[in-house]
């Protein structure tokens, strides 16, 4: 029997506020908002849309400063933007009508950013289409950017999946190689003998380093390209593992022993579960880094991928194809840390309360 | 009783450590001698360095004695087994399991858990602890912690029980209805139970024999036996002398 209804709860017995959820309690404890607070808060969630329409407003009435093809494409791509907003504007009303005011919350919540990112749109088209300030086409209004990106979309999916195979495959076996460096000499004192002075060595050298010894070295570039990312991923995530798992408390392995855990269990079962946060953290580490190595190494010698699409535009003056490709690595990276970002949270959830 | 009976004996056994920083030595048992059987709640006292905690991981299996030997129906112990399960004083509960898996935990370390579920139940019963069986260590207070903590050690059912300072951490309260909680168990079972404390009210309130130790080198300098039925009346003329007595031998007996 959950408390559907917030009015109800003040009048309920403890026994029902035992099962109080912890939204629940929030809004039990919470002060009232005067109708004045409530106004407000309801005119921030609706300034976004407002922002919106100055945007659209902003491009429509103002005269450009450079010629504009295909006009209509930047008023499309806002219109998108609009509409999800209104969208997910609904969703938290009916959502809250129907008993949960938590997606509301975080609407409010995040109001302001939306606002100001449509408020950003309209300042740098201000900036570049209108005034020119920005001088077209060096700095290209979004207009372009757009354009272009939906003319080349073939060739730049084609350099997307380009950079996507060689990250993943550089950061998965230097992530895989690190964990197993990483676990053995947290664990084993011969072998932390051995491997440690490789990695008092061979860290503190950057990755970009290797890069121009690679591309000499290494039979093809895209696996030279990929030797190099992986070392880097490699590096974080041994480090991080080897100190997760050496800082393992000494009293855990004791009781796990008579509890009758074997030493394979002591590994696999107390000291790899104990190190996960710390190995988890290397594991983002690794991530950065190997982006920042497949940039430099798509930027000087692989002849495909995101970051050659970037340096080629530039050679031949396509500055819009250049911003776009730009928007696309800025995407994907995002998504990509996003996405690390909640399988680390699920897998640690047993710190949510006990870490802030 | 469900558990066997088991002897332990502790034969002339000293345990040295040698420090880390420096070339020193120290000797926290020197020539200790006991043995008990099932059936005994065994409390040590006895001031820091005394090396009781020594004596319950020696018996454990963690570490090895020095010189002399530690036998359980004779036969020498050379490592940890589930059979003499322990409970710590800082709760060692694993922070990524929850409840039900800590106490889970040893039947999965050996394979036995499949078919052995309802023991993990009748273990989160005993302690009331079934409606936190999802929740993870972090969420419970210290008292519920060092319950789960104690019957994870439980669940083998172990024919020897090794408490070091189980209830040091805790509240006076809790403290009080954890010693009632353990020597329900004990009393249930009948196992050996060994006991380090630094408290003499529990050594005297919960043990049928108290081991008074001293350090430099740690040795047993008494052991008392304490002729008193259950539920102990803490204020009982006789249960005031036995603290006395003990107090004496750790020269803290300030009146006479």
């Amino acid at each position: 029997m959950s408390l559907k209804n917030p009015q109800n709860t003040k009048n309920t017995d403890s026994r029902q506020l035992a099962q109080l959820t912890r939204q629940q309690l929030k809004e039990l404890e919470e002060k009232e908002k005067t109708s004045w607070q409530k106004a407000l808060d309801w005119m921030i969630m609706v300034f976004p849309f407002v922002c919106g329409i100055i945007a659209v407003a902003e491009y429509w009435m103002i005269p450009n400063g450079s010629p504009n093809k295909n006009p209509y494409t930047y008023v499309g791509f806002l219109a998108i933007l609009i509409a999800a907003y209104l969208i997910y504007f609904a969703f938290s009303v009916v959502k809250k009508l129907m008993g949960d005011k938590s997606v509301l919350d975080m609407l409010r919540y995040r109001a302001p950013l939306l606002s100001a990112l449509f408020l950003l749109l309209a300042g740098y088209d201000y900036l570049t289409l209108k005034t020119g300030v920005l001088t077209q086409p060096f700095v290209p209004c979004l207009n372009y950017i757009i354009n272009i990106a939906w003319v080349d979309r073939a060739y730049l999916l084609e350099c997307t999946l380009h950079t996507l195979r060689l990250l993943f495959l550089g950061y998965f076996i230097g992530v895989a190689l690190g964990l197993v460096t990483g676990i053995t000499c947290g664990y084993s004192e011969k072998v932390r003998y051995w491997v440690n002075p490789i990695i008092k060595f061979l860290g503190p050298i950057p990755t970009s380093t290797w890069i121009p010894i690679v591309m000499v070295v290494a039979s093809s570039l895209f696996k030279g390209a990929v030797f190099i990312i992986a070392l880097g991923s490699w590096f974080a995530v041994t480090v991080a593992s080897m100190t997760g798992i050496s800082n393992v408390d000494k009293d855990f392995f004791d009781a796990a022993r008579t509890l009758g855990a074997s030493s394979r269990q002591l590994v696999f079962r107390v000291a790899i579960p104990h190190a996960m946060p710390s190995i988890l953290q290397g594991c983002t580490q690794a991530m950065s880094s190997a982006c920042v190595a497949i940039m430099i190494a798509e930027m000087m010698g692989v002849k495909a991928g995101l970051g050659w699409y970037m340096n080629w535009a530039k050679s031949w003056a396509a500055y819009d194809k250049m911003f776009a490709a730009l928007f696309v690595i800025c995407f994907i990276f995002t998504v990509v840390t996003k996405a690390l970002d909640l399988i680390k949270k699920r897998v640690l959830r047993w710190q949510n309360g006990v870490v802030k | 009783m469900a558990e066997k009976k088991v002897v332990l004996e502790i034969q002339n056994v000293s345990k040295s450590f040698a420090k880390v920083e420096n070339d020193e030595v120290t000797h926290a048992l020197n020539e200790i001698n006991l043995s008990a059987k099932s059936g005994e709640f065994v409390s040590l006292v006895g001031p820091s360095g005394c090396g009781k905690s020594t004596i319950l991981r020696l018996v454990a299996g963690l570490i090895m004695p020095t010189t002399g030997k530690i036998t359980v129906d004779g036969n020498e112990i050379t490592e940890p087994s589930p059979e003499r399960g322990m409970m710590f004083q800082k709760s060692t509960l694993f922070p990524w399991l929850t409840v039900e898996k800590n106490i889970a935990f040893s039947l999965k370390m050996q394979g036995k858990l499949k078919g052995n579920e309802e023991k993990v139940e009748r273990m989160l019963k005993v302690i009331g602890l079934e409606s936190f069986r999802n929740d993870y260590p972090g969420q419970l207070s210290g008292g519920m912690a060092q319950r789960v903590a104690l019957v994870r050690s439980l669940i083998n059912e172990p024919d020897i029980l090794l408490l070091d300072e189980p209830l040091g951490a805790l509240d006076a309260f809790t403290r009080m209805n954890m010693q009632d909680e353990i020597l329900k168990i004990w009393q249930e079972k009948g196992q050996l139970a060994l006991m380090v404390t630094h408290d003499v009210d529990e050594a005297v309130y919960m043990g049928t024999r108290v081991i008074v130790m001293d350090a430099n080198p740690g040795r047993v300098v008494a052991d008392i036996k304490v002729d008193e039925d259950y539920p102990r009346d803490r204020s009982s003329e006789a249960f005031v002398e036995y603290r006395n007595e003990i107090l004496n031998r750790l020269h803290f007996g300030g009146k006479k």
